[in-house]
């Protein structure tokens, strides 16, 4: 019998209120190395808050997140979790490249070159990569913002809505790339609204207010009612 | 450690190619104009600044007394600037980073004090800056009141505004670094003022705040234990670099949000949306439950009724029942079980449960408006003229507070339209409850300016006369602004005229609302001039105050038919512009 994979992302006791409003209910997660998993539920349903909160952008209410047992957000943690928010936040007077760079070196990493170069062709951003990305299109902005997420070392990716604004050889390279990194040993967390890319990974949790309402292989005939 | 130090080098290397891009980006002549204009209206402003207040130099035994109590009143806008430090540091202040910054750099593996050291020290040395700026400002404006060379004025002021504005963002700092929570915060906020305050009171100087003061104030008596408030502000803002590490990401993250718009904002000179972003930047939002319901039970029948006060209206136009008030809306219908006697006006009813619902911090800041107006307007009458300008711009900012419910209709249009009346007509009908919580903030000023004159019955009387127009134009001002919204980038009108007029059109838009709120503070400087019956003078200026007052709601009310008579004198209608809606006849 093999021996389950370590768990390098887990959530224990973990909630969130923005004072009477409870944005996610105790919430116990654990995802294992190698792990594609998927977080499905309506607006609101608290999917982007914990992802925020693993990612050290949010502080937990109660409870604990940590990240291959460093408390999210610490310096460890920040070093092992990539996060692709859905919404590409990128310096105005800084190229394609120079973001590359900059983040590269700020992970540590003095051998980038040909990883970003690689990821670029694939994206379709080769020949876009001297410019500014605050002359993108949103889509174009998306997959500098990808590229950001995937260039640098990682144990955990945690990914926000990643479709958005991607055309479709965009969508597919990114669901590939995504793959690959499980494929490496990664976890990957995407928290998504679509429900053919969450019927493809290995684990769908479903959120309904704040609360898990679901927790387990991705059914085809559950997974409508926990996005709609 | 060796990859520590490389993480911090590309940090360093980060920032420099930013600002190597940013050099070469730079317009200098358009950095040239700007400097040239900026110095020509601050050059300006200083120069009237001078002439008003430097009329002739007072008495000895004033002077004296400027030398004995000066430090603490200066104290106690020291604490008030500390407080307000403190109260940023609560809710994650006071740095306000880009948003890529807290994406990209906080939460990369980078020590977070190495991270936020650049931001902090930039924002320390603009603070630095603006206070010693200030400070001189007021150093040299004193010593021609006050006596003594103005080099030294200066120098002084300088010392006290840097230490104070740096003493307050290094407080804010360590309160965000230190995670102290706003609870926390708000004491210590509380404590500053109550010490300051006690300082006033009992005439001594024994907090730092005082001694800050005292530094101001050293042309006139050198006091060098006030080294001792230099020395606490350079050790908060040491404590505030050493607690950076502790900042909230979370808290960085809605800033950075936040401060980006509120830039864009200002850039556009919407104040407004400045106003908004504003509060939520300090957390400030309206309380689930007023502070207490005024005609609840009334309040819900008026929701099943229609409008009292303009169903009685529109009823006297048509001869309806209602006319002559005595109806039943102005009766108030009696429903079964209602605890309701009189029907109140849906429009007052709204206005005063939006003003219930103001939160303690604004509260607070209304009610030292309100001193901050009356302390000013009485140094206007003890003869610095331009403090008139002080106390009308205090009464604008309270007034853009308590203008809230009709703000909120503004910024609401589509609602606005949902009514079945004119937009004007709504306007006008918010202006009573927030002209009621305005005179409450001008009852604060009254009784201080009386207080700080020593009491007396004149000074009371005066302040009485003057308290109703002062108030009510303070809110009419600040009215003005809130309907009008901010200037559009390009109008119609603009064809006609030269660039310059277009500049000066801007200008004089943007500066007419506090200057409207100013004028209510006039009368104070015609009751300095009649010393004989300053009452009488009192009353004779209060009036036409109050027919501007007026004027203001008349073009509250009839604003939009205005513009649409304007635009089709000038044949425009078909043309792009407005189109009269005919919801306003």
């Amino acid at each position: 019998m093999a021996t389950p994979a370590p768990s390098v992302l887990v959530a224990m006791g973990v909630t969130k209120s923005y004072g009477d409003l409870v944005a996610l209910e105790p919430l116990d997660l654990a995802v294992e190395a190698g792990q594609r998993l998927a977080l499905v539920g309506h607006n609101g349903s608290g999917k982007t808050t914990f992802i925020k909160m693993a990612a050290g952008l949010l502080e937990p209410t109660s409870g604990t997140v940590a990240v291959a047992g460093e408390p999210a957000g610490s310096l460890g943690a920040r070093a092992l979790l990539s996060y692709v928010p859905d919404e590409p936040v990128l310096y105005d007077d800084l190229s394609v490249l120079e973001h590359i760079e900059f983040t590269c070196r700020l992970h540590g990493l003095d051998d980038w070159e040909d990883r970003a170069a690689e990821l670029l062709s694939l994206l379709g951003l080769a020949t876009r990569a001297e410019d500014l990305p605050s002359r993108f299109s949103r889509g174009l902005r998306q997959k500098t913002s990808i590229v950001l997420g995937l260039v640098r070392p990682f144990s955990v990716l945690v990914v926000d809505e990643p479709f958005v604004g991607l055309d479709p050889p965009g969508r597919e390279t990114f669901v590939k790339l995504m793959e690959e990194a499980a494929h490496d040993g990664a976890c990957v967390v995407v928290a998504t609204h679509q429900l053919d890319y969450a019927a493809t990974v290995d684990r769908c949790v479903g959120l309904r207010d704040g609360a898990v309402v679901y927790d387990g292989q991705p059914d085809k005939v559950e997974l409508p009612s926990l996005v709609g | 450690m060796a990859n520590a130090r490389s993480r911090q080098q590309a940090l360093a290397d980060l920032r420099k190619a930013r600002r190597r891009r940013r050099v070469a980006d730079f317009d200098f002549m358009e950095a040239l104009y700007r400097a040239y204009v900026a110095a020509l209206f601050g050059g300006a402003a200083l120069w009237w600044l001078a002439l008003r207040v430097g009329g002739k130099e007072v008495a000895t035994a004033t002077v004296g007394r400027v030398a004995t109590d000066g430090p603490q009143i200066a104290g106690a806008v020291v604490a008030v600037a500390l407080a307000i430090g403190l109260r940023s540091g609560g809710r994650g202040g006071p740095l306000a980073l880009e948003a890529a910054d807290v994406r990209h750099v906080l939460l990369a593996p980078v020590g977070r004090r190495a991270a936020l050291r650049g931001p902090a020290w930039r924002q320390l040395r603009f603070g630095a800056v603006w206070g010693a700026g200030l400070g001189a400002v007021i150093g040299v404006l004193a010593s021609r009141r006050l006596g003594g060379q103005w080099p030294a004025w200066a120098g002084s002021g300088a010392l006290a505004g840097a230490s104070c504005v740096d003493g307050a963002l290094g407080a804010a700092m360590a309160v965000s670094g230190w995670r102290l929570g706003r609870r926390v915060a708000g004491a210590l906020a509380l404590a500053a003022l109550g010490w300051s305050a006690a300082d006033v009171l009992l005439a001594r100087a024994t907090s730092p705040m005082s001694w800050l003061g005292q530094v101001l104030l050293w042309p006139l008596r050198w006091r060098p234990g006030a080294f001792g408030g230099v020395a606490l502000a350079g050790l908060l803002v040491v404590a505030g670099l050493v607690a950076l590490g502790g900042t909230s990401v979370e808290a960085s993250e809605r800033r950075a949000s936040l401060v980006g718009q509120l830039r864009f904002a200002v850039t556009m000179r919407d104040l407004r949306t400045v106003i908004l972003l504003r509060r939520q930047l300090a957390q400030e939002g309206a309380r689930r439950r007023p502070w207490a319901r005024i005609g609840a039970g009334a309040g819900r029948v008026a929701a099943r009724s229609k409008p009292a006060v303009v169903g009685t209206r529109r009823a006297a136009r048509t001869g309806a029942p209602g006319a002559d008030g005595s109806g039943d809306h102005a009766a108030g219908p009696r429903y079964p079980g209602s605890r309701s006697v009189v029907v109140l006006s849906p429009l007052w009813h709204r206005g005063s449960q939006g003003l219930l619902r103001f939160p303690v911090a604004r509260l607070v800041r209304l009610a030292l408006l309100g001193a901050a107006a009356g302390a000013a307007a009485e140094g206007a009458w003890q003869g610095t003229t331009p403090l008139v300008a002080a106390a009308g711009l205090a009464l604008y900012v309270a007034g853009l507070d308590v203008a809230e419910p009709l703000a909120q209709s503004v910024d609401h249009a589509t609602l606005l339209d949902g009514y079945p009346l004119a937009r004007g007509a709504v306007l006008a009908g918010l202006f009573p409850a927030s002209a009621v919580a305005m005179l409450v903030v001008g009852a604060l000023g009254v009784a201080t300016a009386v207080g700080m004159a020593g009491g007396g019955t004149q000074a009371l009387a005066v302040a009485a006369v003057i308290w109703v127009p002062a108030s009510l134009c303070g809110l009419a001002g600040a009215i003005i602004s809130t309907v009008q919204g901010p200037p559009p980038l390009f109008s119609d009108s603009d064809l006609m005229l030269p660039p310059e007029a277009i500049g000066a059109k801007v200008v004089l838009r943007t500066l007419w609302p506090p200057l409207v709120s100013t004028v209510g503070v006039l009368p104070v400087l015609a009751v300095r001039a009649s010393p004989t019956d300053p009452v009488a003078a009192a009353v004779a200026n209060a009036v036409p105050v109050l027919v501007l007052v007026v004027l203001v709601l008349v073009w509250v009310r009839n604003r939009e038919r205005l513009h649409a008579a304007f635009d089709l004198a000038l044949g425009r209608a078909g043309a792009g512009g407005r189109v009269p809606d005919g919801r306003g006849a």
